[in-house]
């Protein structure tokens, strides 16, 4: 039976014999080695690729890890000088209420021996005036005795 | 070149250029052995002209065009393959970027139409491909042969002959059958075969684009008037771009219907079936 159009079955499929053959050796020939070629040198630059990100990643952990500890590190930094300042101020107010009483026991020391000399001088003054007043009580006897001797002889 | 001189070549080139246009249209063309209307014929039905294959059969002309071309290209892969794969660079040159962008794009191509199954599809347009670009641009080379009758023909495009057209059409409806039954089995042959037109429409697209560029390139160099310029325009128009156009229709047609039939679809739940019902 004869188609129309000269459609041959025998040419079909020697056609079809023809693409089989081509598909074959084109795919043996050059699509499987390009492909691998390819897929080879993609598949490297992906684990390249993969690798810079892992380390990336890991470089960011590191970086927020040391943030973090230099958070605490500041953190620390900061209640310590708290804390120092506040021990200082203790310090100093120590210091000045040890100075304080220093000086209020120097000025009561001083205030006593001044206490203590104008006592001691007041009555080295009154045995003085005392004194003088036993000569001068003397010589005023000395005197009248004189006097009466005087008289009566 | 001194400006005398390129004036010199200029005026050379057009005398001859008018000589030869002159003197042919003046002694006209040979008693035509042939009228258009049997060259048309011919053209599309190739019943004439036939060409003895090895001796063993007569065959259409395009069955010799395509042993050809496949020849070509088997040994044009085989010299890329000893003489090019090996020295292969990770940072390509230019002719191994250009191999490289031929097996990529057909692969690309397989991909994303069918992202299962998709690398016996990716060598199979890559074949498909380069046989129906590289196919329709042999009939640029303009190779001689002899007919069964002694007459020279010029080898046509494997593809424009509807045996050559209907031979790819069917085995790229195999292609996507073999990816149905891949994909989905028994269910996936079903719904491949349910496209029963596709072979056809494939077949006949690829044979009509072809045609009818032929035709109209038959049609031109059939009056010597019309020899002049008008085939370099038909020639890129009718062949060149219906080298590109073809081979990306039929490639990504292929490659969608593939992909369509080879995916698979989830099994529906019992419970949800009932609650249908």
């Amino acid at each position: 039976m004869s188609l129309p159009l000269n459609i041959d079955w025998q040419q079909i499929l020697l056609h079809a014999f023809n693409i089989v053959l081509l598909f074959g050796g084109l795919y043996l020939l050059l699509y499987k080695p390009v492909k691998k070629f390819m897929d080879e040198r993609t598949e490297k630059y992906t684990k390249i690729h993969d690798e810079a990100n892992e380390k990336l990643e890991n470089a960011k952990k590191a970086e927020a890890q040391m943030e973090e500890k230099l958070k605490s590190t500041q953190s620390q930094i900061e209640s310590d000088l708290i804390k120092a300042r506040a021990d200082a101020e203790n310090e100093a107010e120590n210091i000045i209420k040890e100075a304080k009483e220093a000086k209020k026991k120097i000025i009561n020391d001083a205030e006593e021996a001044a206490t203590r000399e104008k006592n001691r001088m007041i009555n080295e003054a009154r045995e003085e005036i005392a004194e003088l007043a036993v000569k001068a009580a003397e010589k005023v006897l000395n005197e009248k005795t004189a006097k009466k001797e005087n008289s009566n002889a | 070149m001194s400006k005398k001189r390129r004036l010199i070549f200029i005026a050379v080139w057009v005398l001859c250029a008018a000589a030869f246009l002159v003197s042919s249209l003046l002694i006209g063309s040979a008693q035509k052995s042939e009228t258009i209307k049997e060259a048309m014929r011919d053209a599309v039905l190739h019943e004439t002209n036939k060409i003895s294959f090895f001796g063993i059969l007569d065959v259409n002309p395009a069955v010799v065009s395509a042993y050809t071309v496949t020849f070509l290209i088997l040994i044009f892969a085989a010299a890329v393959r000893i003489f090019f794969v090996p020295k292969f660079k990770e940072i390509p040159g230019k002719f191994q970027l250009l191999i490289e962008e031929a097996v990529g794009f057909f692969d690309s191509l397989a991909k994303s139409n069918s992202p299962h199954k998709n690398y016996f599809l990716g060598s199979y347009v890559f074949t498909a491909g380069t046989y129906i670009c590289l196919g329709t641009l042999f009939e640029l080379l303009g190779l001689q042969a002899i007919t069964t009758e002694g007459h020279s023909i010029s080898l046509p495009a494997p593809l424009a002959d509807i045996n050559g057209a209907i031979a790819l059409g069917v085995t790229s409806y195999l292609i996507i059958l073999s990816g149905g039954i891949l994909g989905n089995g028994f269910k996936g042959m079903l719904s491949t075969l349910k496209e029963f037109s596709l072979p056809i429409s494939m077949s006949f697209r690829l044979f009509g684009a072809l045609l009818s560029g032929l035709l109209v390139t038959e049609l031109v160099y059939y009056y010597v008037g019309l020899s002049f310029a008008l085939p370099v325009i038909v020639g890129v128009m009718f062949t060149a771009l219906h080298a590109l156009i073809q081979t990306y229709v039929l490639t990504m047609l292929t490659a969608v219907f593939y992909g369509e039939v080879s995916e698979k679809t989830p099994k529906k739940d019992k419970k949800t079936r009932r609650k249908k019902i």
